[in-house]
């Protein structure tokens, strides 16, 4: 088979990863030395694909022959689609030449397991040994691990990759056990543990060999099972305080070809994902706790973004005076965003805030009007009902302002 | 009036504006001439040597100003200056975002973010072609890869250094409508007015290994999540000629509308014989 027609394969397998981050990489810089590629940690979106996401990495299968039969998966073993298997220096070859021509930062390789865990990690990492040893290469490199692989595959792959991820696929063991009946929850936890251990153990050694530095992220499918939000939120929440993860990915379940009849056919959840998102922006950035955001069981409201729905389910702290309050409340304030918190705080040393100053930082403020203070500005419906405010927020032309 | 021209360099206009600062010089007294320069503007003369005035201003501003500087647009110089002024007079609001003058400064200082963001993401490179390096007066050896980018802002000068970062030992060429830059795997020469023949050279690439990438981008996307609008977002419009998946992306959004893929398979995949994997 033709390079190009394994690339066409093992791309098309490879999509349903929703991550493609380049971030959080230490300085590297090739400038002057033999070799190629920096990294600075910030991420480079290199191209957008027309489903509207980023292209930051060349994001390949090393293979999608799979001895598993995960349901939710277009590579699983029963599954009829075309196979292809990369040898591992097809992928450095098309890594570096997409590096040169600048349409990537790096390689996320990810793979389908091929005779054992330990031979597929195996190879997963040799791909990324070539690319840092013999080619020099200081791009961004993400690998994901394979769960039940050998702690010191693991251990290996960390001083070559940037970062490390284990899937852990489905939000409920229960799930798992039944639409992916090889997996476990148990061994997918202990990988996450061995790789947290790997970032601890050099934790205060600035001189030890770099483990992993971008850290390491999952990705949980949503609506492939019955799952909740709140028990997603919960869970990812437990994973970024248990693991220290970097990011937890959601990735709505899209259909795929030949679906079994044990997932749904159903066009994928996308606004559900997109919420899930919004909400896990506020665990990460915002100080938000899982309870706050959805107290009891249930799912996050899709007609509003979740930080409105919190503030439309906790009044009492409104409206806010943006001449006194913390930065961290201010950004409490549906439409101010973090960013502009802290540069309201910056020019109130100045002097005071006023209506004005939250146009010109292109707050929302059809959103913020009724829960801010400002030295000129009262809301007049600060005792609104909150389901009046939600219908007049829902029910007005998105251009105009609305709460007069 | 005075009527000034910096020739869009920012040392230049660094020059006069202190000078002009130490006179004492008002922004209202004076213009800065640029393609679009005032016409009726009776030209006054520049007082000589610097003046008795030695005001200071905080230390980031010089910073700001010089981001800021990158963004061509109206006004370009002039805002600069006034910016300048007020801060001098003690009016640290005017380089804040929050503030009148200060949120079009910070404005132009985004823009201008957004573009070098565009130049490092949105740049590519192809092998240059064999032996066209010669009447490029670009020493004997000749870039191995060239680029040709259209940035709306002056960014290229500062993007360089991410460039040599990343391409290591490799000789590349960058050309733009207006500047250029070409480094030999050790020096780089970076002209303001780009030489017609770079720009020749950095059009004229040699790419028989260009498929493989529009191969992955055709098969990358899920066309169950068709999303033109965040691509033209992300990416505009004005990108799309000079990059290589570019004149890829409408059929392949139409495509996916017509709703010839329901799942996330590419249609080149879909075409293939499939293959069901024995149990281990
Ligand atoms: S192990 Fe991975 S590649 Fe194999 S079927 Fe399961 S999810 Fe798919």
């Amino acid at each position: 088979m033709e390079l190009i027609d394994k690339l066409s394969i093992l791309a098309d397998a490879a999509k349903y990863d929703a991550s493609c981050a380049s971030s959080g990489a230490p300085q590297r810089s090739s400038k002057g030395r033999a070799g190629l590629g920096a990294s600075n940690g910030m991420g480079i979106c290199h191209s957008y694909t027309p489903d509207g996401r980023c292209v930051s990495l060349l994001k390949v299968l090393l293979t999608n022959f799979c001895l598993y039969d995960c349901q939710y998966c277009v590579n699983r073993r029963s599954s009829d689609v075309p196979r292809a298997r990369f040898s591992p220096e097809e992928v450095v070859r098309l890594t570096l030449d997409f590096y040169r021509r600048n349409c990537v930062s790096g390689l996320f390789l990810s793979s389908g397991i091929i005779r054992s865990p330990d031979y597929t990690m195996e190879q997963l990492v040799r791909v990324a040994q070539l690319l840092r040893e013999t080619h020099q290469f200081r791009g961004y490199i993400h690998l994901k691990t394979i769960p039940d692989a050998d702690p010191l595959l693991v251990e290996q792959a960390g001083r070559y990759a940037d970062r490390l991820s284990v899937n852990i696929e489905l939000p409920s063991e229960a799930s798992l056990r039944q639409l992916a009946p090889e997996k476990s929850a148990a061994s997918i936890r202990a990988a996450m543990g061995t790789i947290q251990r790997g970032e601890l153990s050099r934790q205060g050694q600035p001189r030890a060999p770099a483990f992993v530095p971008a850290g390491q992220s999952t990705q949980m499918i949503i609506g492939a099972d019955t799952t909740d939000d709140s028990t997603i939120l919960r869970n990812a929440e437990a994973l970024y305080r248990g693991y220290q993860l970097r990011r937890v990915y959601y990735s709505a379940f899209s259909p795929i070809p030949a679906s079994p009849a044990s997932v749904p056919r159903a066009a994928p959840p996308l606004l559900r994902e997109h919420r899930l998102y919004q909400a896990d922006f506020l665990l990460r950035g915002y100080g938000y706790r899982a309870a706050e955001l959805l107290a009891g069981p249930g799912d996050l409201a899709l007609d509003i973004d979740p930080k409105l729905a919190w503030a439309l389910a906790n009044r009492e702290g409104f409206p806010l005076d943006l001449n006194h309050a913390e930065a961290l409340q201010i950004a409490r304030v549906p439409g101010i965003g973090l960013r502009s918190a802290q540069r309201l705080v910056a020019l109130r040393r100045q002097r005071r805030i006023r209506y004005d100053d939250l146009v010109r930082l292109r707050c929302v403020l059809a959103k913020a009007r009724p829960f801010i203070i400002t030295s000129d500005y009262h809301p007049r419906q600060a005792d609104a009902p909150s389901q009046w405010l939600r219908r007049q927020w829902l029910e007005a032309p998105r251009q105009l302002g609305l709460f007069p | 009036m005075i009527s000034l021209d910096c020739g869009d360099c920012f040392d230049i206009w660094r020059g006069q504006a202190r000078q002009l600062l130490s006179h004492g010089i008002a922004p209202c007294a004076v213009t800065w001439a640029g393609a679009g320069g005032d016409l009726f503007a009776s030209a006054g003369p520049m007082p000589l040597g610097q003046g008795p005035r030695q005001p200071r201003v905080p230390a980031q501003l010089p910073g700001l100003l010089c981001q800021a500087a990158r963004y061509r647009g109206e006004q370009r110089w002039s805002l600069l200056y006034e910016v300048l002024w007020r801060v001098a007079q003690g009016d640290r609001s005017a380089m804040l975002a929050g503030s009148d003058l200060g949120s079009e400064l910070h404005r132009r200082v985004k823009q201008v973010r957004r573009e070098t963001h565009h130049i490092h993401a949105f740049l590519r490179f192809v092998p240059a072609a064999e032996g066209a390096a010669e009447d490029a007066a670009v020493g004997a050896a000749g870039p191995q890869f060239v680029a040709w980018h259209e940035p709306a802002h002056d960014v290229l000068g500062d993007a360089c250094e991410h460039f040599i970062g990343r391409m290591g030992q490799a000789r590349w060429l960058i050309a733009t409508p207006r500047d250029g830059a070409y480094y030999d795997g050790q020096t780089l020469q970076y002209q303001r007015h780009c030489p017609a023949a770079w720009q020749h050279l950095a059009q004229g690439g040699d790419d028989p290994d260009g498929g493989l990438w529009l191969a992955y981008y055709r098969n990358l996307f899920n066309p169950a999540r068709l999303n033109p609008k965040a691509l033209q977002g992300h990416m505009p419009g004005r990108f799309w000629k000079h990059l290589p998946e570019g004149p890829l992306i409408p059929a392949l959004v139409s495509d996916a509308q017509l709703g010839k893929r329901r799942d996330g398979q590419a249609r080149e995949v879909a075409r293939l014989k499939g293959k069901r994997v024995g149990k281990g």
